[in-house]
């Protein structure tokens, strides 16, 4: 299971940062998701319990190796920061792409000088 | 000692700010509003700041959950210090927002923004648990970012989908971090890392945390290899924004970076500092050579802030106590200098007809304004530090410091590049104050209200006369930090 994580949060790193260094501005909002999402499957891995079994669910303690539960209170916190970061990134890309009628970083150059 | 008023310098800013937007309807309603909890907040934490004056540690258990399960707020004299000057900017900043011409200071979402800003500056000051101050950063980023979007300037939009790509970067450092952290300590309560560090567990991942925090915290208070978004975001912002930004929310690095190397991090603690001591010169230099050759008024207090954080820097790399309480009491008079010589070139900028700060544009502006170019004057001799005044008794401060750690090369560049800040700041004194505007320039009759610069200067002279108190109090809180034992056994056994 250790495994899989590294390797999916490593791909999708390796993913997300080679969308963010994109020259369009779109691509470079999904880098940004992407790399949270990463993120967020490394909290998942890094959970001091290594079980499958649903944490404290009917207010009883399950049988078996359960999860870790607080990595996943974590990560509802990191993924709603995520998430509302992301939707204002893309709101004012869209401003701005009606602005300056694209959405290339380079054509954007108010600020160069 | 366990109360709740830890928490009063948070939730009634964000109380202020739920308030404001259901009355945005009436702009006066709603304005006083924010100042009636700018004022409360202040009142708080000045409280809070005198009960930790008595010895005590104040603590909060949110929840009434025991550390290290629940989240805790926690407060010693450090902590006291920087969220006393974060919420004297932000309630200068409010006043500066009630007088101010502004177009975005008139959206309805401008003070709700502005309050929740504050609220993460408190939040992230106060707290005791470092998940908890990476989602009050992340709420005072986005509230930032949004303030800078809406910004008059009409770069604000572009300068905002910038840092707001840079800071997620410097988020992912931090939780990067704090994804090592847990791994290797299954806590996230910085009292019990501590605690787990000094008892000698040492695995290499929390090393790698320790590296990947401080890039994160260097990223938030724009140092050198992470500052090229600074210039640009700080400038671009309405002017009150722009005030407390360049001044108190550059700091919230400064905080974490102190506490990182006194509370956890003990053991890696020297090379952090030589670390620290390189980027802060590179820091001085860069800004303050910036800072004199740049194009507009604004941007050179930026760039100014930049080569400022750098003289903070060496102040903690040098790491004996007394450049400690050096770097406490610099950090802590900058806030106010800074802010109070933005909020005046806000207000000489807001009579020109493009509103812009240019000193192609603003040359001469003042030049009528005699009040305001008295305030320039003495805010800038304070950055330069000129005696009486407060920014002299941090210099003096740095430089006993630099004696005490011997490092003499270090303080021969440290002292050489204060004579940078003297020429660029009365160059642009000269420029706005002390020239006639050239012809056919339309100056409009009235700008923003020079209050909020002037309490903050008066603030600035008042701490230059009755310097020992200050001293005094960061001499205190130095010597609290450097017992990490306290901290760690009154948030955990509290």
């Amino acid at each position: 299971m250790n495994t899989l994580f590294a390797l999916a949060t490593g791909i999708m790193f390796a993913m997300g940062v080679f969308q963010v260094l994109r020259r369009d501005l779109v691509k470079a909002a999904m880098g940004f998701y992407i790399l949270f999402t990463a993120i967020n499957l490394l909290f998942l891995a890094v959970g001091a319990y290594n079980g499958v079994i649903a944490p404290y669910a009917n207010g009883a303690l399950p049988d078996g190796q359960p999860s870790d539960p607080l990595v996943q209170a974590l990560l509802l916190t990191a993924i709603v920061i995520s998430f509302g970061s992301y939707a204002l990134l893309l709101g004012m890309i869209s401003v701005s792409s009606r602005r300056f009628r694209t959405v290339d970083s380079d054509e954007i150059d108010g600020l160069k000088g | 000692m366990h109360s709740p008023l830890l928490v009063a310098p948070i939730f009634i800013p964000l109380g202020g700010a739920a308030i404001g937007l259901l009355v945005a309807r009436n702009r006066t309603l709603q304005h006083s509003i924010g100042l009636i909890s700018g004022v409360l907040a202040w009142l708080a934490s000045l409280t809070i700041l005198s009960i930790n004056l008595n010895g005590d540690i104040l603590t909060y258990y949110l929840g009434g959950y025991q550390p290290p399960y629940g989240i805790a707020f926690a407060s010693d004299l450090l902590t006291s210090l920087f969220a006393v000057m974060a919420t004297t900017v932000m309630l200068g900043g409010i006043i500066y927002v009630l007088g101010c011409k502004d177009k975005s200071v008139s959206t309805p979402a401008f003070m709700p923004l502005f309050l929740c800003m504050g609220a993460g500056l408190n939040g992230s000051l106060y707290t005791g648990d470092i998940f908890t101050m990476f989602v009050f950063i992340e709420l005072m980023v986005i509230s930032s970012v949004v303030l800078v979007a809406i910004s008059d300037n009409r770069l604000g939009m572009e300068a905002a989908i910038k840092y707001l790509l840079i800071s997620a970067m410097g988020t992912l450092f931090l939780l990067t971090g704090i994804a090592a952290l847990y791994a290797s300590f299954g806590t996230l309560n910085m009292a019990d890392i501590g605690r787990l560090l000094a008892e000698g567990e040492r695995p290499v991942l929390a090393q790698a945390a320790a590296v990947m925090l401080m890039c994160a915290f260097l990223l938030k208070s724009a140092v050198f290899p992470f500052h090229f978004w600074q210039p640009d975001f700080h400038t671009a912002a309405p002017t009150p924004v722009h005030g407390v930004l360049s001044s108190v929310v550059v700091k919230v690095g400064i905080y974490g970076l102190i506490r990182m190397t006194t509370l956890m991090f003990t053991d890696e603690a020297p090379l952090i500092h030589n670390l620290l001591i390189i980027l802060g010169l590179i820091g001085i230099f860069f800004g303050s050579l910036s800072a004199w050759r740049t194009y507009d008024a604004k941007r050179m207090l930026a760039y100014s802030t930049f080569g400022q954080i750098g003289f903070i820097l060496v102040g903690i790399g040098w790491g004996n106590p007394v450049a400690l309480t050096a770097a406490l009491v610099y950090a802590f008079n900058h806030a106010f200098i800074k802010s109070s010589l933005l909020f005046i070139t806000g207000a000489v900028s807001s009579r020109t007809a493009a509103k812009t700060s240019r000193l192609t544009e603003i040359g001469g502006v003042g030049s009528k304004m005699r009040f305001v170019s008295v305030l320039y004057f003495v805010g800038g001799l304070a950055l330069a530090g000129v005696p009486p005044l407060n920014g002299f008794v941090s210099k003096v401060a740095l430089v006993q410091g630099g004696i005490g750690a011997e490092q003499w090369l270090t303080l021969g560049l440290v002292v050489g590049a204060g004579v940078i800040t003297m020429l660029y700041m009365t160059r642009t004194w000269q420029h706005i104050f002390q020239q006639h505007p050239e012809e056919g320039v339309k100056l409009k009759p009235y700008g923003d209200s020079p209050l909020a610069p002037a309490l903050l200067i008066a603030v600035c002279v008042a701490l230059g006369i009755f310097a020992s108190p200050l001293l005094d109090l960061a001499t205190r809180a130095v010597a609290q930090m450097s017992n990490p034992a306290l901290y760690i056994s009154a948030v955990l056994g509290g």
